[in-house]
């Protein structure tokens, strides 16, 4: 009873916080969205280089996916950060800010600068390399025979592969392109090691101090994280019936 | 007619080690059906893919209505609007219906607006009498069915010529029929064909001339009787009798060269 008590009085405490961890959160998705965008361009373009490329823009390719897929992510975030530093290059950077009020709180989101950047670049680098890994994948299960098919009524490569081989390859890609969409927000949660961004563990971090109720921060956004990677999932396996080809 | 349709001159073909075409030439006129047979692993797939450039020749030159398509810097694009291929897996473009997969070349290869080349699909669709299974995606549809849907999109594109290769030999005996019949029937509207197939019912009844291809050299040539009645060269005769054991369709062709064996 005691127990259940405490727990009630931890989790108003903790959610009192509900516009940081609202902040936090839309920032973390913020990022995650473009992450998987940009990386979702970056993927296909190599991923079209490995399968099509020849011999020398496939090994290309091949060493920046084995690169990227080789080193700790956080690696490559602090490497990124230093870079421009090291280089003597300035890094300064515009600053996006947004503000908005909701129940009366007022909430203000900073959308771009340095530190922000750096997270959305590094993670964008490193899901292009894995989704590369899924697509190039997909591509390949579509079979030469469709190109060929494509190419013999005078089609020119790109074409063919723009309106024969990706419509196939998109469709069948999307069960293990769940994954990466799935993993990517634990993953964007690794920016927090940069520091100065207001990411959801920012956030999170912040409030435990204040409340001393680390256990139950980190559960509330466990839960956040649980809810909206569940969701994540969901959309795409619907996306997938949606856009199955009938016979199938 | 002084240019020959299409021809070919001396081809040769290699993959790595493996010489797969050593020499081959033939010549087809407007009009013509010319049916290539010969075993397995002869080259028939590969003469055919050098014909539209999918696997250009080593050396050796193919013309078509007199333009050298195996000279650098042709637009091969432009070359193979005009060389069609039926595929022996078909290879209908999985995500597009039927009508769609006819369509897709006259749109995005010939520019034609999207209801002009639909119009024009359904005409191709229609002559291999498939108009009323337009809205069925390839997965749908049996696999005779499917040929004929591979058969018209070469078709829709009015092409020179159409390459087949083995169009039927991937359909179960059931099937066959309907394919060939198409085949038969485009044929006879004068489209030029060469045709890789061991049909021979088909062969005697469209064959302009027959050509066997056995390691990558053209052994014998000559009209469907003269393979029925007179084969000149052992491998041929060999050939054909195997084939009566395989299909057991020749019986005809089979006597014949028996009668002609035991003169
Ligand atoms: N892309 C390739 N790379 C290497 N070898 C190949 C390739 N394509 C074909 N070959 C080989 O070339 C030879 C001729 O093949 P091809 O497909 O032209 O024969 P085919 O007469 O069409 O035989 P089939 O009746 O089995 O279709 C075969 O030995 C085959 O293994
Ligand atoms: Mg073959």
């Amino acid at each position: 009873m005691i127990f259940q008590a405490n727990l009630i009085e931890e989790l108003l405490a903790v959610l009192g916080y509900w516009d940081r961890l609202f902040s936090g959160f839309l920032l973390t998705m913020w990022m995650y969205g473009w992450a998987l965008l940009l990386g979702f361009i970056l993927g296909l373009f190599l991923a079209i280089l490995r399968v099509y490329g020849g011999t020398i823009f496939s090994g290309v390719a091949t060493g920046y996916i084995e690169i990227m897929r080789g080193t700790p992510l956080v690696a490559q975030l602090f490497f990124i950060f230093f870079l421009p530093n090291t280089l003597n290059i300035p890094s300064e950077m515009w600053v996006i800010e947004t503000s908005f009020s909701i129940f009366n709180k007022e909430i203000s989101l900073k959308l771009l600068d340095y530190p922000i950047f750096v997270g959305i670049l590094t993670l964008s680098l490193n899901s292009g390399a894995y989704q590369a890994e899924y697509l190039r994948g997909s591509i390949v299960s579509v079979g030469a025979g469709q190109l060929e098919a494509a190419q013999s009524l005078g089609m020119s490569r790109l074409s063919s592969i723009r309106h024969v081989v990706l419509p196939q390859a998109l469709r069948r890609v999307i069960p293990a392109w769940s994954n990466e969409a799935a993993y990517l927000p634990k993953y964007t949660v690794l920016v927090y090691f940069i520091g100065g961004v207001e990411e959801l563990f920012f956030q999170a971090d912040f409030i435990q101090h204040k409340t001393f109720f680390p256990l139950t921060t980190y559960i509330i956004v466990s839960i956040m994280f649980l809810i909206t990677i569940t969701s994540i999932s969901k959309l795409l396996e619907f996306i997938h019936k949606r856009t199955a080809i009938p016979g199938l | 007619m002084d240019e020959p349709l299409l021809r070919i001159v001396d081809v040769w073909k290699s993959y790595e080690d493996l010489q797969v075409l050593k020499g081959v030439s033939f010549e087809l006129a407007e009009r013509d059906v010319k049916v290539i047979f010969g075993p397995s692993g002869s080259g028939k797939s590969t003469l055919l893919r050098c014909i539209n450039m999918l696997n250009p020749p080593d050396s050796g030159e193919i013309y078509l209505r007199g333009d050298n398509i195996t000279a650098p810097n042709v637009d091969l694009n432009a070359i193979r609007t005009r060389i069609g291929m039926v595929f022996q897996h078909f290879n209908l473009f999985a995500h597009l219906k039927a009508i769609d997969n006819v369509s897709i070349g006259l749109r995005r290869v010939k520019g034609l607006e999207k209801q002009e080349a639909r119009r024009k699909a359904l005409e191709a669709l229609n002559r291999v009498r498939l108009a009323e299974w337009a809205d069925h995606y390839p997965a749908q549809l049996s696999g005779g069915q499917q040929q004929r849907v591979g058969i018209a999109r070469a078709l829709a594109m009015e092409p020179d010529v159409i390459l087949f290769d083995e169009p039927t030999s991937a359909l179960d005996p059931e099937l066959i029929g309907e394919v060939l019949q198409a085949m038969l029937d485009i044929a006879k509207a004068g489209t030029t064909m060469v045709v890789v197939t061991h049909e021979m019912g088909f062969a005697r009844a469209v064959a302009s001339e027959m050509i066997f291809l056995d390691d990558g050299v053209v052994i014998e040539r000559g009209t469907p009787e003269h393979f029925s009645v007179s084969p000149k060269s052992k491998r041929v005769k060999r050939f054909l009798n195997q084939l009566d054991v395989l299909y057991g369709s020749h019986e005809k062709l089979l006597k014949l060269s028996e009668e002609e064996e035991g003169k």
